[in-house]
């Protein structure tokens, strides 16, 4: 499991006043920011895995906001996104919120309602890369796992006795029995409800 | 001698003389001629028997006395008779003579009286006296009775025989026959006067000359009448051939000729008779007759037209008749029943009806009905039979029957184009009339027209004065005046469009047109009424729809100015944005404990920097315009680009009661600009002109004039709302507008098209109403550098 980082605030903006004024704003209170003029910018450089947001331009001159918001689901990247707009209509507005928008504001914007967006979108995405770190912890013991083990782990959840296992796979019960210690042991799970609780979170992560 | 023999001799004597009268009196009796002696000296007169038998009496021995013999003389007779005696016997002659007696009888006889001078030679008897004078008279009576009328009866005969004679040559000329008898054994011709006359000659011309004959035959007869003649002689049958001759003067007569040939008890022939008759005139009548014939079979074939009669004597068609049913002539006029079978089925129950009653009731008809000829084809047929009466009899019927099939076709064409037009009338609710609106007879009115004024054509005849009183009161006066007028005039009319109400109450726009022919009777008119109120709806909805093109012109016009707008707000509010979310900034640097003034100063930069980063945008408008479109100058004729948006915006002139007028100087020179440019500076100056007066109306005016500093000067006025004088310069800003609709732009925009071409534009109020907006150019001369 690896440290997080500062939080950080990502601008994106054609506009070179705008893109200044907002970085400089997100800076007066205290987060760190970085700023870039286009999307592929962005997308080009590697960041580090911390909280962060981003503010986006709806209309950038190579990419529209919403392309770009298409294009980064698309590389699985998660990341809260607050749209600003210079001109922002309703169906806009709409589209941009089912696509998982945290927050869309109309330039000019009142400074706290842009800064009240980012604070939660920070957060949003702390809660979002915590549970990422975990299911990628579960991930990690669930590969340390023989593939007997996997298999006896698959039967157990699902409810079978050591018994049924044992015939199900065709090996005596004492040996069910040393794997699914086995097991317990390297998914550091306490009990078997909390083997149960694992196995879903599993399942329901991306495989990654 | 011998008394014996004296005796004997006298015995002998007395029997010859007994013997000798005997035999007289035969002869007297069979002659019927009786002989008379009369003394003269004693008036004694004797008689003999057959005397007295010729005069009707008894034979008597008493002497006959001269007043009985006077008396029975016939009275017309008896002086002639006793004179000439008399005169005779004076001049020593014997009397004789003729004349009729009477009998008792009553019976007139005609005698012949004779003195025989034989008598007074008898010897020993001298019966004249010592002077020498007759005492006696001897003599005979001859009963010529039958002679005479014998004689009489030869006479009449000759008579008559010549009469006859001449009256068959008077026959023979009026008849044109001649007659020639041809001695065959003599070879010698005798014509008759009228044979001469048929050939052309005089009849005292003399012997006939039979070469000179045969070459008056027409050359091409001669071979055929020679041939006649020979056959005759030969065969024994009668020549009878018509054949030509020329006359000596050329003239062509035909002549038909007969003859015969007579022949001896040895077979020989010895004569031919014959007779020869001019029958050019019956020919020509025979032609004439048959040429007439002819004329009337072509006639009825020409017309179609055949001719019957049915009476006691039976039934005639004409050969037409035939040819019209399709029937042979050959074999005669069809039976009832048989014509029956000829009749098209459909009015075949009508047509024996119209027989049966043709027979029962002696009525004539005329009808039309369908025939199938034997070859399947229908025809129609008009048949019209009148029956023929003399002195109240029925005596038959005569009639005609004519193929009128044609007409028969034409008529009902003719009715379905009269149903095809009163469609198409109803149809385009057009109706026809033809009336005299002076007399107010109506000669002709469509059934589209009754319904166009909301009458039933079925109704009948409806007067003039109530298709008036449809017109709609308030269109009324109007239409009663043109009309009168028109009428007066004696002109055409156009009421372009009025109003009639239905009965219902539905209300109609209509429009009638009359057409009048001067040589006609006054008030005539010919013309049509045609229901316009779908066109009318049609038009008021085609003004709305071009209302409302308009109207989207002007919104696109408005739109795109909008979007222009929007498209400079965007502009503008990313530096106002900027500006605001860095003052937003330095606020909070300066709020910081410390502050941090450097940050804070940063912000405050950017502040400007974005402030003036704003002002440069409307800075920018001026040529945004231009933006992208790259001018493209050339020489432009001023009076070309104000003709050009003259025609442009006319619609939009007179859409708004504006009249627009240019006053364009002579000789103006060309400018070098961008033509596109130009039209839009124009286009702006002028709706804002036309948009100024809308609602009032007034005039619009455009002028030019060139100015010694070689520029060309346009001022387009007009007479509207105006401006007021502080304003005259702001109007130019850009977003500066004094419309409700307007976007500010139009005069932003033209200013900095003219700026562009080194021009200058302003505004100026006019004194009475409205502004006129000008503008200078550059002529290009000085923009050629």
């Amino acid at each position: 499991m690896k440290s997080v980082a500062a939080p950080t605030v990502f601008i994106i903006d054609d506009d070179h006043g705008m893109r200044q004024a907002i970085h400089d704003l997100v800076e007066s209170v205290g987060l760190r920011a970085e700023s870039f003029a286009t999307g592929e910018e962005f997308l080009a450089t590697k960041h580090a895995h911390r909280p962060s947001c981003l503010v986006l331009d709806v209309r950038l001159s190579r990419m529209s906001g919403l392309d770009f918001q298409r294009r980064l689901a698309e590389s699985g990247m998660q990341i809260p996104i607050i749209f600003v707009t210079a001109h922002g209509d309703i169906p806009m507005s709409v589209k941009a919120l089912k696509s998982g928008a945290v927050e869309f504001l109309t330039k000019p914007f009142r400074d706290q309602d842009l800064l009240d967006a980012i604070q939660q979108a920070l957060e949003r995405d702390g809660i979002t890369l915590k549970e990422q770190a975990e299911v990628h912890d579960l991930q990690e013991r669930y590969r340390a796992l023989t593939a007997r083990e996997r298999e006896v782990m698959t039967l157990v959840v699902s409810g079978m006795l050591n018994k049924q296992t044992a015939s199900e796979i065709g090996v005596s019960e004492a040996t069910v029995k040393i794997h699914r210690g086995n097991v317990m042991h390297k998914m550091q799970a306490a009990s078997v409800v909390d083997l149960v609780r694992m196995a879903d979170k599993l399942k329901s992560s991306p495989r990654k | 001698m011998a008394k014996e023999d004296v005796q004997k001799t006298l015995v002998e004597l007395s029997r010859e003389l007994q013997e000798s009268k005997a035999r007289l009196e035969e002869a007297q009796r069979v002659a019927h001629v009786g002989h008379w002696e009369w003394d003269l000296a004693t008036d004694v007169i004797v008689w003999s028997d057959e005397t007295y038998r010729i005069f009707g009496l008894s034979p008597q021995e008493r002497p006959m006395d001269l007043a009985t013999v006077r008396s029975m003389v016939h009275p017309d007779d008896r002086e002639p008779l006793y004179r000439g005696v008399d005169q005779d016997l004076v001049a020593g002659e014997r009397p004789s003579g003729e004349f009729r007696i009477v009998r008792p009888s009553g019976e007139v006889r005609t005698v012949s009286s004779l003195t025989s001078e034989r008598w007074s030679s008898l010897p020993g008897d001298t019966k004249r006296d010592a002077s020498g004078r007759p005492y006696r008279l001897f003599g005979t009576i001859q009963d010529i009775t039958d002679r005479k009328r014998t004689e009489e009866a030869f006479q009449e005969i000759s008579r008559k025989l010549q009469e006859s004679n001449a009256r068959l040559e008077e026959a023979q000329r009026i008849a044109n026959v001649g007659h020639y008898s041809w001695n065959l054994i003599e070879n010698r011709v005798t014509w008759s006067d009228e044979l001469y006359r048929i050939y052309g000659l005089d009849p005292r011309q003399g012997a006939i000359d039979l070469a000179k004959v045969g070459e008056m035959i027409h050359p091409e007869d001669r071979e055929l009448v020679f041939a006649a003649a020979e056959k005759a002689l030969q065969s024994g049958t009668p020549a009878d051939i018509e054949h030509r001759l020329v006359r000596p003067n050329g003239e062509i007569r035909t002549i038909h000729s007969v003859g015969t040939v007579k022949r001896d008890a040895s077979g020989r022939a010895y004569e031919m008779f014959g007779t020869a008759q001019d029958i050019t005139d019956r020919k020509r009548s025979e032609e004439a007759l048959k040429q007439n014939q002819f004329y009337l079979s072509e006639g009825q074939r020409l017309a179609h037209m055949g001719s019957w009669a049915f009476n006691d004597a039976g039934h005639y068609w004409s050969d037409e008749l035939f040819k019209i049913y399709g029937l042979d002539p050959q074999n005669g006029a069809p039976t009832v029943e048989q014509y029956l079978a000829l009749i098209h089925p459909q009015d075949r129950a009508s047509m024996a009806e119209t027989i049966k009653r043709m027979q029962e009731e002696h009525r004539g008809f005329d009808q039309i009905e369908r025939i199938i000829r034997p070859d399947g084809q229908v025809r129609y047929i008009r048949a019209v039979a009148v029956p023929v009466m003399e002195q109240g009899l029925f005596k038959g019927f005569i009639g005609t029957t004519m193929d009128v099939t044609e007409q028969e076709l034409l008529t009902q064409e003719l009715r379905r184009e009269q149903a095809y037009l009163a469609e198409a009338q109803s149809l385009t609710h057009i109706g026809s009339w033809a009336t005299n609106f002076y007399t107010k007879q109506m000669f002709h009115l469509s059934d589209e027209t009754f319904r166009l004024h909301g009458f039933d054509p079925r109704n009948g005849p409806i007067p003039l004065e109530r298709f008036f009183e449809t017109i709609h009161p308030e269109d009324r006066a109007g239409v009663t005046a043109t009309l009168e007028q028109a009428i007066h005039t004696r002109t055409d009319y156009d009421i372009r469009e009025f109003r009639v109400c239905y009965p219902d109450g539905t209300l109609r726009f209509l429009r009638t047109i009359g057409h009048h022919n001067p040589s006609s009777e006054m008030g005539y008119y010919v013309g049509i009424t045609m229901d316009i109120t779908e066109r009318k709806r049609a038009e008021q909805e085609r003004e709305k729809l071009r209302q409302l093109e308009a109207n989207l012109g002007h919104i696109n016009r408005v739109n795109m100015m909008g979007e222009l707008a929007a498209a400079l707000a965007h502009e503008i509010r990313q530096p106002i944005a900027a500006s605001i979310t860095s003052a937003n900034a330095c606020l909070r640097w300066l709020a910081r404990d410390p502050p941090d003034l450097e940050r804070a100063r940063a912000a405050a930069a950017r502040i400007e920097l974005d402030g003036n980063r704003a002002a440069d945008v409307i800075n920018r408008l001026r040529s945004f315009y231009m933006k992208g479109v790259p001018p493209e100058r050339e020489m432009v004729d001023i009076k070309e680009i104000v003709r050009e948006m003259t025609a442009l915006l006319r619609k939009e002139a007179v859409r708004h009661s504006t009249k627009i007028y240019s006053e364009l100087g002579e000789d103006m020179p060309n400018v070098l600009a961008d033509r596109v440019q130009l039209q839009q500076v124009f286009m702006n100056l002028m709706l804002n002109a036309i948009e100024a007066m809308k609602g009032t109306g007034g005039k619009l005016t455009i002028s030019s004039r060139s100015t010694p500093q070689g520029h060309v000067t346009v001022s387009i006025g007009d007479t509207g709302v105006g401006l007021s004088v502080e304003n005259t310069e702001r109007i130019f800003d850009a977003f500066h507008t004094t419309k409700p609709q307007g976007t500010g732009m139009g005069l932003a925009i033209t200013r900095s098209i003219v700026d562009a071409h080194g021009g200058r534009v302003w505004a100026t109020v006019n004194q009475e109403a409205g502004a006129t907006f000008h503008f200078t150019l550059p002529a290009k001369t000085e923009v050629e550098t």
